[in-house]
């Protein structure tokens, strides 16, 4: 294939069309040549972005969905704007899940099967368009061709070709299997709507799956079916890096249906060599049967001796307290502006406020339990399962066993949230090694509840200290923050290198400090991936306003003042006037300007705000909280969001909207506390979530903007509530809490001012 | 072991299995039916929620032998053809995210909307209280049902929910 290649074009088996795209570095658009058959896999083995788009003879468009949908709603969001340039009536668009493969579906920005960051559909925005115009466009050519015009003399819309003089019109379907023929010449330019034509893009859509979803019929990992399939279970050692000293399986292996009891020692531990995102699989005894219910019926009979080692003696106090004491510990910063040590230059310092806050570790509590199916027989393997990365669980399974890649097929289906755990290849890696020990039988390896609680991946730990420097002048002259935190994905410290915020503040600097050896259950990536305590920058700067005397909305906008964009070492600076802008709209929306703290007969009410980029996006938050008889509750949730171009506003809205649930779980619940090395929770009655009675109005309101690029939503309010909540609390109390989550009893009635 | 007789979604079977299973693996293992979920196995959580005899039951946390004989309603069998008021609520509201406890609060609600056809906002927040969603579509639920409601009273469909 011609490297520059875009697209190539080939006829459906029954008529219609079918277009492969391919990434080529320059990504121009050169012609591939039709085929005439319908076995098109042959043709498009090398390409990046597969068979991305098909149209048959019946009208209806295929779109190949490549990436992962989690929730997120990145498949209907990713259809729109390929169905925007092409024209198509977007009921006539539907969404194919194909298998993973390494070699159509390169792993690159453009393409690839990786689905995390809140990446998605920045990278994918101008592809997915250009896919879709290529196609309308040859579309167009066919129609002109029939009618004898040329293809100005066309247009598209509503599904349809139309003759601007005739008013003649041809459907998509009875066009497709002709325009297969025109795939466009390397030096053909593919012609772009323009923005203010998009009458699809920025329409409220519902997700393509819901009539799936609302029937029963969607099919995630844990509802595969394969024939002969068997049901596995883990008992697992209740303490991180702990091993099986011994075990007894006789009374298990009497359960009736219960086929193999193994260890999974051959592939446990804590996997240090994959080449990124390092997993664990804790140590454990397998049980194969025939159904769920055996295997758990054996499981408990089974009696294992472990070796805790070191971990089954320490507890997560002794973990926090060891981090407090990195805390102080006086390192090298990773980055700085102005001068590193300007919050020690006495002559210029008048005064100092410090604070240290704690993100402890949390769990993903994915509504579906990690699950994988597997089948490994004659040296192949094939997996069934949602993941965020099906890329990596190849690489991983080629790393442990020696597949080729050829010799594996992962079918990756819809899951029910990912929020980053599901980016781990773990469940594969281990439900492959159970297939193989049982004999190349399929097998599923489902993870209860309490499984999901007391062996899991989680959060990783932040403990952030602070210190802000008053100037003789009253101005905010120096801000420090070390942040000591158990997981950087390999990486020597993590990304950005300077605190994620705007305010023009002369000196600032950040420090940083691992503890990797010293956790006591593995961390991970979770949704809000560059770490939720990183956000506590916004419980300090109100601290700052407080000490010296200032609303926290004046204060941020005096350091907002100039609108000045700030580099902080990630892809994009941090814009001044974009977070003035969502900052403005959250105050506007949220009446913050009427009620900032009051109290009256009704209990005290205080409103806190927090803003911040994430990615490319911007959000501002207001909270609205009452503490009233000693119960703090959560009023509204105003959120203002600046992510671009917006797609499908009924979509970032849910994200948004979902994202403050998200953190307000943390606030009111998460955490992950160990004592013995043990995790204490072992379901949701002990490690609650968020219901329906807790949960605010969340009001969601987006900037207007001229962006003409979207940015990603995925994550970026999943931080955001838990600031926005802590400084609405101090404005009705008084107190400043830093550590979630929150300890209610510091609302009993000695502790409501602090 | 012994053999037990559910009738599910109008379908009479027999199911082999210990007595003591709770209902929901017969449902997913030995029906073969998947659109019940697991969530947490201890009533927590409602991803499970079925009908027996019309009234919502948490599948994880009753024996299969404590239903013998008795009509089972999963998602599969709300409706024939996904158009339950609350079906077609939750597309037009756009409530899923991941989808995956969709299931057990449209149940939750379909059997509590035929006993409160009419119900307030925090009759509906109550009735819904047990049901977890992890993606946080709690608004958008309540919405749904709301709009159910209304739309079962404007079209005289408040049996609407399918009988086994």
């Amino acid at each position: 294939m011609n490297r520059r290649q875009f697209v190539q074009a080939s006829v459906l088996t029954g008529g219609g069309l079918l277009l492969t795209f391919h990434q080529s570095a320059a990504q121009m658009l050169t012609a591939g040549r039709p085929s005439n058959g319908g076995d098109h896999t042959k043709q498009v083995n090398d390409s990046a972005m597969g068979d991305l788009l098909s149209i048959s003879a019946d009208g209806r468009v295929r779109y190949q969905f490549i990436k992962h949908e989690m929730g997120q709603g990145v498949s209907t969001a990713m259809a729109m704007i390929i169905a925007e340039e092409l024209c198509a009536d977007w009921e006539k668009v539907s969404i194919d899940l194909p298998d993973t493969n390494m070699k159509k579906f390169q792993n690159d920005r453009n393409g690839g099967h990786d689905t995390g960051g809140s990446c998605t559909i920045i990278y994918q925005y101008d592809v997915l368009r250009k896919a879709g115009a290529t196609a309308r466009q040859m579309l167009i050519a066919a129609a002109a061709a029939r009618w004898k015009v040329t293809p100005d003399a066309c247009y598209a819309e509503g599904h349809q070709v139309i003759n601007r003089n005739t008013r003649a019109s041809l459907g998509f379907g009875a066009l497709a299997g002709e325009a297969s023929n025109f795939a466009p010449s390397p030096s053909e330019s593919i012609g772009l709507k323009e923005e203010r034509k998009f009458n699809l893009i920025g329409q409220s859509k519902s997700a393509k799956v819901i009539p799936d979803i609302v029937t029963g019929r969607a099919t995630y990992g844990l509802d595969v079916k394969v024939a002969g399939m068997l049901i596995a279970v883990v008992e697992r050692c209740p303490v991180f890096r702990g091993k099986i000293k011994s075990y007894d399986a006789s009374e298990a292996m009497a359960v009736k249906g219960v086929r193999h009891i193994f260890t999974n020692q051959q592939v446990a531990g804590l996997q240090r060599e994959t080449p990124f995102m390092p997993h664990d699989i804790r140590e454990g005894v397998v049980v194969v049967a025939d159904s769920f219910w055996a295997a758990q019926q054996a499981r408990s009979k089974l009696r294992i001796v472990w070796d805790e080692g070191a971990n089954g003696s320490k507890s997560s106090a002794d973990f926090e307290r060891l981090a407090a004491l990195r805390a102080i510990n006086k390192t090298s910063p990773t980055a700085f502006i102005g001068d590193a040590d300007a919050g020690s230059n006495m002559a210029h310092v008048k005064r100092t406020i410090r604070a240290s806050y704690v993100f402890p570790h949390q769990l993903h509590n994915c509504m579906e339990p990690l699950n994988c199916t597997a089948k490994v027989s004659n040296n192949k393997c094939e997996i069934w399962i949602g993941s965020q990365a099906p890329n990596l669980i190849v690489t991983e399974l080629q790393r442990v066993f020696g597949f080729n890649d050829s010799d594996i097929i992962v079918h990756n289906h819809v899951s029910g949230g990912g929020f980053g755990r599901r980016y781990y290849p773990d469940m594969a890696i281990e439900a492959a090694f159970i297939s193989r020990e049982s004999g190349g039988a399929p097998v599923k390896m489902i993870w209860t509840r309490e499984d999901d609680h007391l062996f899991n991946l989680a959060h990783l730990f932040q403990h952030m200290e602070y210190q802000a420097s008053v100037d003789q002048q009253d101005q905010l002259y120096a801000w420090y923050e070390k942040e000591i935190r158990t997981y950087t994905w390999g990486a020597k410290y993590a990304d950005p290198q300077l605190p994620f915020m705007a305010y023009e503040i002369p000196n600032i600097r950040y420090d940083f400090e691992q503890m990797i050896d010293d956790e006591l259950v593995h961390s991970s990536a979770w949704r809000g991936v560059v770490g939720h305590g990183r956000f506590y920058s916004e419980c300090f700067v109100d601290e700052v306003a407080a000490a010296m005397g200032k609303d926290p909305y004046t204060f941020r906008r005096e350091l907002l003042r100039n609108k000045r964009d700030v580099q902080v070492g990630d892809i994009y600076p941090v814009s001044g006037s974009r977070t003035l802008r969502v900052l403005d709209l959250a105050v506007e929306k949220s009446g913050w300007l009427k009620m900032h703290s009051s109290s009256d007969t009704g209990g005290t009410k205080g409103m806190g705000m927090a803003v911040c980029p994430y990615g490319n996006s911007y959000v501002a938050v207001v909270a609205e909280v009452t503490v009233k008889d000693q119960q703090l509750r959560i009023d509204r949730m105003t959120v203002a969001v600046d992510c671009g171009l917006v797609i499908n506003p009924s979509g970032v809205a849910n994200q948004i909207s979902g994202g403050i649930v998200w953190s307000l779980t943390a606030l009111l619940y998460g955490g992950l506390p160990i004592v013995d090395g043990r995790a204490v929770y072992r379901n949701f009655h002990q490690n609650k979530l968020l219901r329906m009675r807790e949960c605010p109005p969340i009001d969601v309101h987006f900037v207007e903007t001229n962006d003409t690029r979207p940015w990603g939503v995925g994550e970026i309010s999943s931080p955001m509530g838990v600031p926005a909540v802590l400084n609405a609390i101090y404005a009705a109390t008084g107190r400043r809490i830093r550590k979630v989550p929150i300890d209610m009893k510091l609302f009993s009635s000695d502790g409501t001012t602090g | 072991m012994s053999n037990i007789q559910l009738t599910i979604n109008g379908v009479s079977k027999h199911f082999d299995v210990d007595s003591t299973m709770p209902l929901l693996w017969v449902i997913r293992d030995f029906s073969g039916l998947m659109g019940t979920k697991y969530g947490c196995g201890v009533g927590q959580c409602g991803a499970c929620t079925i009908h027996i005899n019309g009234k919502a039951v948490r599948s994880c946390s009753i024996t299969v032998g404590a239903c013998a004989g008795k009509p089972v309603t999963t998602i599969e069998g709300l409706s024939s053809d996904g158009t339950h008021p609350l079906q077609t609520a939750w597309a037009d509201v756009d409530v899923p995210q991941c989808g995956y406890c969709q299931a057990g609060q449209i149940m939750t609600a379909a059997a509590f909307l035929d006993q409160h056809p009419d119900p307030s906002d925090d009759e509906i927040t109550s009735a819904m209280n047990g049901n977890l969603c992890r993606c946080g579509t709690y608004p958008r639920i309540h919405e749904a049902v709301k709009r159910a409601s209304q739309k079962r009273k404007a079209t005289g469909s408040e049996t609407k929910t399918a009988k086994p």
